[in-house]
């Protein structure tokens, strides 16, 4: 990652964590559409209500980080997948990366922050409220897959969620 | 008077056998075992001719606590309790505690750290090659505190050099056997200050590379050798400015280049070997594919250099079990370590204790930490289990704490995975052992931190060879450096 970025993705990391409740209710919501798909007409029942279930993120990936059986399947539905919100690249923005653990960044020992092989994009319908790094967090979004440069960043990715909305574990 | 001290403990020893027989425990076979490992250990004499070869194995972060850690998770994937269990590094016979701190960090980096072992003087976090007459980030003052590190010193020798690392190999511990540099952070051109005279440690490798130096060099860090606008094998682009391409300076001077397993099973190992396996660092091993693993390029390099006439240096490190650590994920702490313990293996299946001195060590410990009281054969990244007071395997019940949650066997002092937010604010979290064991889990931690951190304890020194047995006491780390000198140089 570029140092302008890294030093930016600091920075915005210590932006104060807001309430989500409201978004919570939100995605909730959105997520019953999701969910209940084509029984609009239940979607009353408290089944339908519940959001999908969330996979890991290496389900996306087999080994050798080609994209799993589960993705390619999935391409374009929304799916949940859970894992941590990285201190996002630039504030006030719809964009952040999902990593499946924690990302440690050690400033004895490396000289910029690395990227791991194996992120998720994500896309959010609103700005991001930020999120710390170490909380365990759900995104249900539109997955797409295949290559792609954020224009506001650069950041290049080759699977996302879009459309995306995110709670807290 | 130390004649006599000598002659009464091998009076107690051998008395200690002859009256084994009395004891009500004589039959006991934690008895009989305890006698038989002493016998073995009486039989162990010192080797004091000049070593051929020498072997420095070193994982990096994998202090006392990480190596207990990964003997249990060894032995408990070997079907056993795990406590039980003896990794190669165990086995080797001579052993001593080694004093990790840098001249100006109680808590020492791998920089200050591989300087010890590499050069044979402590000298200040986060430099390399250099004495601790330089402030990190002084280019000007490399040159004047500059110090011999083991690339010139054995190469002087006429011996055959291999650097290995899972690490980039511009990352400190490797760079710390053939580079001089302000900071370790200095690995392209790119990171160098403006108006800084020195060589980025990427330049200085290749430099060693191309005078005949060393002769095989192997892990990770390929983006310190090409440039911004060039892509690599796998697609990344590099971190050079200065419109260098290392890799094909390297090959233009007869060096051969692998980047991947099939490049690496098909080398010419009569040629010297540029192997540059990954963008940064090689993958941990519980992701490793395309790639050799550590104790492969260990194998590898043990067969190429040697039939060296003058022998051979070969520094290893398993750069990842470091890493891990800093992540608060115990599970690939473990794996990274027991790939550490694979090499190890292969170098002493490969030698002869008679010419080749191996030596095994980390550069320092982290702030891991284990909780109590776990009975036995509880899963090392699991749930502490309550002990059985009627047998040898742990009960069924884990133990909980004051808040009414179980906990783990290993936990880390910091971390990613502190309990607390950084306000401050939060509680412990409900983990079960399905969770626990799930190969991403990020263990609990008290202080917030983005990176676990390193600690300044112990690590262990172990050795097999000639003069080994020098590794003995509590030591400082420099000293490591001066058991090889004088193995490589004995009369």
């Amino acid at each position: 990652m570029p140092s302008f970025l890294l030093g930016r993705r600091l920075a915005t990391g210590r932006l104060k964590e807001r309430n989500i409740t409201l978004d919570r209710r939100a995605l909730l919501k959105g997520s019953a559409v999701v969910a209940g798909g084509g029984l609009l007409g239940l979607s009353l029942m408290p089944s339908a209500l519940a959001a999908p279930k969330s996979i890991k993120m290496r389900e996306l990936y087999n080994k050798d980080l080609s994209f799993s059986d589960f993705a390619k399947e999935h391409e374009g539905q929304v799916i949940s997948v859970n894992g941590f919100m990285a201190p996002p690249l630039k504030a006030e923005s719809k964009f952040f990366v999902l990593t499946k653990m924690p990302m440690a960044v050690c400033p004895f020992c490396e000289p910029e922050a690395d990227w791991p092989d194996d992120i998720l994009a994500i896309y959010a319908r609103r700005i991001v409220d930020v999120i710390p790094f170490n909380k365990r967090i759900v995104v249900d979004g539109r997955l797409h897959l295949g290559g792609y440069s954020d224009p506001e960043t650069g950041f290049y990715s080759m699977v996302r969620l879009e459309n995306a909305q995110y709670r807290r574990v | 008077m130390k004649k006599s001290i000598l002659v009464a403990a091998s009076l107690l020893l051998t008395s200690s056998v002859a009256f084994a027989a009395d004891f009500k425990q004589a039959d006991n076979q934690w008895f009989k075992d305890a006698q038989a490992s002493i016998k073995a250990r009486m039989a162990v004499q010192p080797i004091t001719n000049k070593a051929k070869n020498i072997i420095l194995l070193i994982a990096d972060g994998n202090g006392v606590g990480s190596n207990y850690a990964t003997r249990l998770y060894a032995g408990q994937q070997a079907g056993k309790l795990g406590s039980e269990h003896v990794l190669p590094q165990d086995a080797l016979p001579h052993v001593a505690l080694v004093k990790t701190y840098n001249t100006n960090a109680q808590t020492p980096d791998s920089a200050g750290t591989g300087t010890a072992f590499h050069t044979g003087v402590k000298t200040k976090a986060g430099v390399l090659g250099v004495d601790e007459t330089l402030a990190r980030g002084d280019c000007s003052a490399v040159e004047g505190a500059t110090v011999t590190n083991a690339v010139e010193t054995f190469s002087a020798m006429g011996k055959q050099i291999g650097v290995i690392s899972t690490a980039r190999l511009t990352h400190a511990t490797p760079a710390s056997a053939y580079a001089h540099s302000a900071d370790r952070n200095f690995e392209a051109d790119s990171y160098l200050p403006e108006g800084c005279g020195q060589k980025d440690i990427a330049v200085q490798l290749i430099d060693v590379m191309k005078s005949g130096a060393v002769d095989i060099a192997m892990g990770g860090g390929r983006r310190n050798f090409i440039t911004k606008e060039t892509k690599g094998d796998e697609g990344k682009s590099g971190k050079r400015t200065d419109g260098k391409n290392l890799i094909e300076e390297a090959k233009a001077a007869g060096i051969q280049y692998i980047w991947d397993d099939k490049t690496f099973a098909s080398a010419d190992w009569s040629k010297p070997v540029l192997g540059l396996f990954e963008s940064s660092h090689m993958k941990y091993e519980a992701d490793r594919t395309g790639e050799p693993s550590l104790a492969e390029m260990t194998e590898a390099s043990i067969k190429a250099l040697g039939g060296s006439e003058n022998g051979y240096f070969l520094t290893i490190e398993a750069g990842r079990v470091d890493h891990a650590n800093h992540a608060g994920n115990a599970a690939r702490t473990v794996t990274d370590g027991v790939a550490f313990a694979e090499a190890i293996a292969k170098a002493v299946e490969m030698t002869d204790p008679q010419e080749t001195l191996i030596v095994v060590t980390a550069d320092h410990e982290h702030a891991i930490a284990f909780n109590g009281y776990c009975g036995r054969g509880s899963d090392v990244l699991g749930l502490c289990y309550d002990i059985d007071p009627a047998g040898t395997k742990h009960s069924d019940k884990p133990l909980m704490g004051k808040d009414g949650k179980p906990y783990t066997v290993v936990g880390f002092l910091n971390g990613p995975g502190s309990i607390l937010g950084e306000d401050g604010s939060g509680s412990r979290p409900e983990v079960t052992q399905e969770q626990a064991t799930d190969i991403d889990y990020v263990q609990q931690s008290l202080i917030p931190l983005s990176s676990e951190s390193h600690s300044g304890e112990d690590v262990a020194v172990y050795g097999r060879g000639p003069w080994s047995h020098l590794f003995d006491s509590t030591i400082e780390q420099n000293e490591i450096f001066h058991v090889m000198l004088q193995a490589a140089t004995a009369e």
